[in-house]
């Protein structure tokens, strides 16, 4: 690098997450020289630390593994028009974790493939009056191999027969499952009696030794916090490290990407970055893969403006930053006769895949599964039955008595997207580095609420068929819920009209731009979407490099 | 924080977390973690709570003629319960039921939260509720 901080590679990959890691590991491996630059800090287990009160999961006060609260808010417009400023770990921000590995680093690691119908959620359903629910212009077979390697080189452990029953697969997973607990024995008994179908929640944690790894020690700080054991597979320990080990890759960390730069054919040089003194810095690059995540990557491309493009990079049919989407969780708690938490770990265990799709009366539905074990301030914040006073001796006993009682069942709800939800620039508001901020603005589509309360009344039923002596849930609101799921916001499509990248990942009108993030999800799934985001990067990077 | 405050604190916090078989809330270490929070994230709070700790003390003059902390057990909850349901007879600065949702909030972060915090001394709340951390 040179004192005015131009370097010169292949590829510059913005984020370091789950989509950048994997497109970073591919191309290095196929020779190329790429440099990482990822906004948030490399933090060790223990500066990340297994503070309850700072952390992905329960944020009470400022994050210890990113966003740091300096960084800078975003701008949240609600129903009424009226905005607000929020801060990174202030509700509304719609934050995902900021560090080397980006939301890897720190997830629950349920590794869920979609469904084929997830794929095809406007010729399932309809198209609902004000959405813009669409099909993918790709299919669960265009992806199917690409599922088959994220299992095996991050590494999944499930069920494969059980899987097969869902997914058209070739290769088992690489792991079996995680023994089961006691939340997993109250569940099977409900779902033999209901007729339902269940299956172990695969995850991306090791239940075996595997990647030159160890197996997880069923700790009970899985998600929100880093991996004691390193068995958690994300991308910091797996396909950022294959990057670097080619010695053709470079992380940065503490790098922000500010704006992409272009020629005047439109062809992109290289990206425009800052360091964590505030110096600004240019990477060149052949090829620029943008995998910030769904609202950073919209915002970078929007705060790159051309002349040919004066709404930013791909945006001239103000496509980017609409049908933002994440997942509402639609849940009910039950009050068990005997004890069903162990105190072991990651405590997610058994799930149901029969209302994802095909019900009656909705659209789309969700997955169900139990919850990971409960931090004892998150029990008394959110799993409390109603009516039950929230201090006093009466609190005290409920959550000694009950604690180890009370299961949560729920699932992620297949969001029928609209272009009102959506992020832009907000015209006044900076960031620390002077960088215009996210305005997030819209809402859910009403029928993801429907969806969402005929889901909760599943939970329920479930729980009580599983021996709870009283169940109970609340509506999800008519909100955005595009936190740690989102995504939508450069959406994948055939038609540049009512797209941002093609099927190939690539912007329209850019040859040399990708978008390898869950930023390009049509539709989010009716489960959890990272294993989806590290598939797309794999078909993306490999395409990229075979063209190349 | 005056005397007087930090024992109208002291016992507001054995109120919203009185002692049974386990500690009450400032036998836990909640008064630790405040005092923690108040150099820290809650520094913006001190003049809030030194502000509605008067309040309340002024409220249990007004409806017993004793200081909050005098009162027995029974009274100083039912006289909390009551400003949270917004029933209040002194003037108060500001909403009397958002400072007691407020207070009680940082109880339960100093009660259930991790030791590290400062407060749940020995993970005391933990192991009554059945949460035990291993390795
Ligand atoms: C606590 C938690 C639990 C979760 N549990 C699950 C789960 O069980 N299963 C599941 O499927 N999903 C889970 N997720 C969600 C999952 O992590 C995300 O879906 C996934 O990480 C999204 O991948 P991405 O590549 O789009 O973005 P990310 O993984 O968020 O990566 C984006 C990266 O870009 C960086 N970045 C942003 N802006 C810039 C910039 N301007 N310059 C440089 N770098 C930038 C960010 O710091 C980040 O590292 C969880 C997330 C969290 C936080
Ligand atoms: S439960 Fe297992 S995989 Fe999860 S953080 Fe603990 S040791 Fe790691």
């Amino acid at each position: 690098m040179r004192g005015t901080g131009l370097m010169r590679v292949d590829a510059v990959v913005i984020g370091s997450g789950a989509g950048g890691g994997v497109a970073a590991a591919v191309l290095a491996e196929a020779g190329k020289h790429v440099l990482v630059l990822e906004r948030g800090r490399d933090l060790t287990f223990e500066e990340i630390g297994r503070d309850h009160l700072r952390n992905h999961r329960l944020t009470r006060y400022p994050h210890r593994s990113g966003p740091d609260y300096e960084d800078g808010p975003r701008v949240v417009v609600d129903a009424t028009g009226g905005e607000k400023v929020v801060r990174p770990h202030e509700p509304g921000f719609h934050g995902n974790a900021t560090l080397v590995g980006g939301g890897t680093r720190l997830y629950g690691a349920q590794a869920w493939r979609f469904l084929p119908a997830d794929f095809t959620m406007a010729s399932t359903y309809g198209v609902p009056a004000g959405s813009s629910l669409a099909d993918w212009p790709i299919g669960y077979d265009d992806l199917e191999p690409y599922y088959e390697r994220a299992e095996w080189e991050i590494g999944v452990c499930g069920d494969h027969a059980a899987g097969s029953r869902h997914w058209r697969r070739a290769r088992p997973y690489p792991m079996s499952p995680l023994p089961e607990g006691l939340q997993a024995a109250a569940l099977r008994r409900g779902a033999a009696a209901l007729g339902w179908d269940v299956l172990p929640v695969p995850l991306l944690i090791n239940s075996v030794p595997y990647g030159g790894r160890a197996a997880c020690t069923r700790c009970q700080h899985c998600v929100g916090f880093a991996c004691p054991a390193d068995a958690k597979n994300g991308s910091h320990n797996t396909v950022l490290s294959r990057a670097l080990a080619t010695g053709r890759a470079r992380l940065l960390p503490e790098a922000v990407a500010e704006r992409l730069e272009c020629d005047p054919s439109g062809r992109v040089t290289g990206v425009r970055w800052v360091d964590r003194s505030g110096a600004r810095h240019v990477a060149e690059a052949e090829v620029v893969i943008c995998a910030a995540g769904a609202i950073e990557t919209a915002r970078l491309l929007q705060n790159s403006p051309t002349r040919r493009e004066p709404h930013g990079l791909g945006n001239n049919h103000d496509q980017v930053g609409r049908h933002l989407q994440g997942h509402a969780y639609a849940w009910a708690l039950g009050e068990m006769d005997e004890p069903v938490h162990d105190g072991l770990g990651p405590g997610v265990s058994l799930a149901t895949l029969d209302f994802v799709h095909y019900n009656d009366g909705v659209i789309g539905g969700a997955m169900l599964a139990d919850e990971f074990t409960v931090l004892p301030l998150a029990f008394w914040a959110r799993n409390l039955p109603p009516g039950l006073p929230r201090w006093g001796a009466r609190n005290k006993q409920y959550m000694r008595d009950n604690y180890r009682r009370v299961m949560r069942v729920g699932g992620p709800v297949q969001e029928i997207p609209n272009p009102e939800a959506r992020t832009r620039l907000d015209p006044q508001v900076r960031d620390r580095w002077g960088i215009p901020v996210a305005r997030l603005s819209g809402a859910t589509h009403p029928e993801s609420l429907r969806t969402g309360d005929f889901i909760a009344g599943r939970a329920r039923e479930w729980l009580l068929a599983s021996g709870a002596r009283r169940a109970w849930a609340a509506r999800a609101p008519l909100t955005l819920h595009a936190g740690q799921h989102q995504s939508g916001t450069c959406r994948m499509g055939d038609d540049e009209r009512t797209s941002v990248v093609d099927r190939w990942g690539r912007v329209h009108g850019h040859d040399n731009l990708y978008v390898a993030d869950a930023s390009v999800h049509v539709t989010n799934g009716g489960v959890n979407p990272v294993l989806t985001v590290m598939a797309l990067a794999f078909r993306t990077a490999e395409r990229l490099c075979a063209d190349w | 924080m005056t005397p007087g405050q930090a024992a109208t604190l002291g016992a507001v916090v054995d109120t919203i977390v009185p002692a049974d078989d386990y500690p009450s809330g400032t036998e836990a270490g909640v008064l630790d973690y405040l005092a923690g929070q108040f150099g820290r994230d809650l520094a913006d709070l001190r003049a809030y709570y030194g502000a509605g700790l008067d309040a309340v003390e002024a409220e249990a003059r007004e409806r017993h003629g004793a200081g909050f902390p005098e009162l027995p057990p029974g009274r100083r909850e039912e006289l909390l319960r009551a400003l949270e349901s917004g029933d209040t007879r002194v003037p108060w600065p500001f909403d009397a039921a958002a400072f007691v949702e407020t207070v009680v909030g940082h109880v339960m972060e100093g009660f259930y939260g991790d030791p590290g915090n400062g407060g749940n001394h020995d993970a005391v709340s933990w192991r009554m509720i059945g949460f035990e951390v291993g390795d």
